[in-house]
């Protein structure tokens, strides 16, 4: 009878406790929402992401033109009624290249952190499940990568497996007659997407390998370990939920730098060809006329100054919200 | 020291294999044949059965028939000798074109980086005197908007603001040594690239340091504020600035490749983009190797200078 009732009190015990933890849980999170609405600089990140995201999800419904519309009566122009910010050198308005120039860089931000992410996740956690020597050996891979300058690297990359890709799909297209394959715009973004995406994983392969090693210390996870939950099972219960917090705040960061290295590498001709508008190719084409018709120039370069201050802004601010220990410590 | 030392470059050695061989592979894929470029220019004087009979001879004749690791190890041997091979755009000697260009671009980023340690190394321990006060957010969020802002978007819109707007200098252009005032704006915009590292590595130091038993022992000595940073504080926080000079390195290679062009600056970024725009593999290929022996030798001496500095970090 005795021994009935103490293991009810234990069960309740345990509802309790499980209880609290969610409360708990749900609090963290909460909490870090509040920390980051706080903040004035993460709010400001925050518009500024979302209206990106609108401008490329809804970009060409909004856009007045085509961003091959050419009116060749008014080339160069000035910002006017007709044209919010003018027109460009042959004539397209300014403000709907802008406008297609937020889709280009969000989806190759989108893919080419996806890609890098996987990459990193895969590397990390070889380097922290797979012994000494597997972390030796991804370590000196890392360490090969990151010795060249990200985007010396990805431009090298994209320039040689540029040819390769476009016979691969020509191949692809004679075979097979789908029609995607005859299309070479989204070649160059695939093309863009291997470049990035090679230079991109080494930060999330360390992170993610330093989370795995730094956390494996935690008592909670030795606990789990010896009442016997199996490897898998604490990597996905313990490991993932605290891992994710630094993820999340590497993910915002890596966003706005896959944005800067595609608009470096459209600026350098390689990436997205014109007439796909690109910020990068769009101050490429007119940094040589800068000083008489600054406009040009200024509007692309000021918006992705902006959007790429913005989504940094909101890293930082997350950083602050989701990692409230380490803060701004780099 | 001398087991470390070995040990640094027995690291630092394969690490640049590695790189050639990456490069190296990139271009076997690569669409460039230098064959093809060179029969170019016997275009339409041999007849079409022939010209094929021609390839193949030239290319048995240089090897291009050769295996891989065969085709690598004499790549290897020629770059030994200091043949970087001849561009495509203009056929030059690549490794001279880099040459020529190499102290400019030296000099412009040795500027650079004085000037990001003479503006960061202040301002970080300014932002963490006055931690969480707007003073530091202004510090930390001002410099991290130039952490990824690139000079291609930097160096258009200061221009319009000076020459333009403001209208206080007149377009800075060309080069005549380091010494000029129209070098002043393309240093600027090459040292605010590093700058948020060295400005954040400089505030955890001394946010750090500051913690410190014999900190917080001069403060109760009455010793004065600057006298506290400057003898205790910023030396000790110094060192770990050193190890983002490998971070600086690269963000300075980096800026050239889109300054030179802007500013009509005849270096080492202008042959990278000029490189790049014209897809001269030769150029890119030596651009790229050369970067990378600037990044891994920045490494390797701030990994052989550091035991110097610190003497925590014992040698094994």
């Amino acid at each position: 009878m005795s021994e009935s009732s103490e293991n009810v009190s234990n069960e309740n015990l345990g509802e309790q406790l499980a209880g609290e933890a969610a409360v708990r849980t749900r609090s963290l999170w909460k909490d870090a929402v509040g920390r980051l609405l706080r903040n004035r600089l993460s709010i400001i990140g925050l518009i500024i992401t979302l209206f990106l995201i609108i401008s490329a999800l809804f970009g060409p419904y909004i856009a007045p033109y085509s961003y091959t519309e050419q009116d060749l009566l008014n080339v160069a122009k000035m910002p006017s009624p007709d044209h919010w910010l003018g027109t460009d050198e042959i004539g397209r308005d300014l403000f709907s290249r802008v406008l297609w120039g937020a889709r280009t860089a969000t989806l190759v931000a989108i893919f080419t952190t996806f890609i890098s992410v996987i990459i990193g996740v895969i590397v990390g956690a070889i380097a922290g499940y797979g012994g000494a020597l597997a972390d030796n050996i991804t370590g000196r891979i890392i360490d090969i990568v990151m010795s060249v300058p990200g985007l010396l690297l990805a431009a090298l990359i994209a320039v040689s497996i540029k040819e390769p890709v476009v016979t691969w799909a020509e191949n692809i297209y004679d075979t097979t007659g789908f029609p995607l394959f005859a299309d070479t715009t989204w070649l160059d973004l695939l093309v863009v997407f291997g470049g990035l995406a090679f230079v991109s994983w080494p930060g999330y392969a360390r992170l993610i390998r330093g989370q795995i090693f730094s956390l494996r210390e935690e008592q909670y996870i030795e606990a789990a370990k010896s009442v016997g939950v199996s490897e898998l099972k604490i990597a996905l219960r313990h490991l993932l939920p605290n891992a994710i917090g630094p993820v999340i705040v590497t993910l915002t960061f890596s966003f706005s730098s896959a944005m800067v290295l595609e608009s470096s590498l459209s600026y350098l001709g390689i990436g997205v060809q014109p007439p796909q508008a690109s910020w990068g190719n769009m101050i490429a084409s007119n940094i040589g006329s800068w000083s008489y018709r600054p406009w040009l120039v200024a509007v692309p370069a000021l918006t992705l100054a902006i959007v790429t201050l913005g989504i940094n802004f909101l890293g930082d601010g997350l950083n602050d919200a989701l990692n409230p220990r380490s803060k701004r410590s780099i | 020291m001398f087991f470390y030392t070995v040990k640094r470059l027995a690291i630092a050695v394969p690490t640049f294999i590695a790189v050639l061989l990456i490069t190296f592979t990139l271009t076997v894929i690569s669409p460039f044949d230098p064959v093809a470029m060179m029969m170019t220019q016997f275009e339409g004087t041999l007849d079409t059965l022939a010209k094929e009979e021609v390839i193949e001879r030239i290319r048995d004749q240089y090897g291009l028939n050769d295996s891989y690791w065969v085709q690598f190890s004499r790549w290897i041997g020629r770059l030994m000798q200091g043949d970087l091979g001849i561009s495509i755009n203009g056929q030059r000697n690549v490794l001279r074109m880099i040459v020529k260009t190499f102290p400019i671009s030296f000099q412009l980023g040795l500027a650079g980086a004085v000037v990001t340690t003479i503006l960061g190394i202040p301002l970080g321990c300014i932002a963490a005197l006055k931690q969480n006060t707007w003073i530091d957010y202004t510090i930390v969020g001002g410099t991290l908007g130039f952490r990824t802002v690139p000079v291609f978007v930097l160096a258009p819109l200061l221009l319009v603001l000076f020459v333009l707007v403001l209208d206080i200098m007149r377009v800075p252009r060309g080069w005549d040594g380091l010494f000029q005032s129209k070098v002043v704006l393309p240093v600027f915009i090459l040292a605010l690239g590093p700058l948020p590292v060295v400005v954040r590595q400089t505030r955890a130091a001394v946010l750090e340091v500051f913690s410190m038993d014999y900190v917080r022992t001069a403060k109760m000595k009455g010793l004065h504020m600057w006298r506290i940073i400057l003898r205790h504080i910023l030396r000790n926080a110094l060192i770990p600035v050193v190890t983002t000079l490998g971070f600086i390195a690269e963000g300075l290679i980096v800026g050239s490749i889109f300054l030179d062009s802007i500013f009509a600056i005849p270096g080492f970024g202008g042959v990278a983009e000029a490189g790049f725009r014209g897809f001269d593999y030769p150029v890119i290929m030596g651009v790229t190797m050369v970067s990378a022996v600037m990044i891994i030798l920045t490494n390797l001496i701030v990994d052989l200078v550091y035991p110097f500095l610190d003497p925590r970090i014992k040698i094994e």
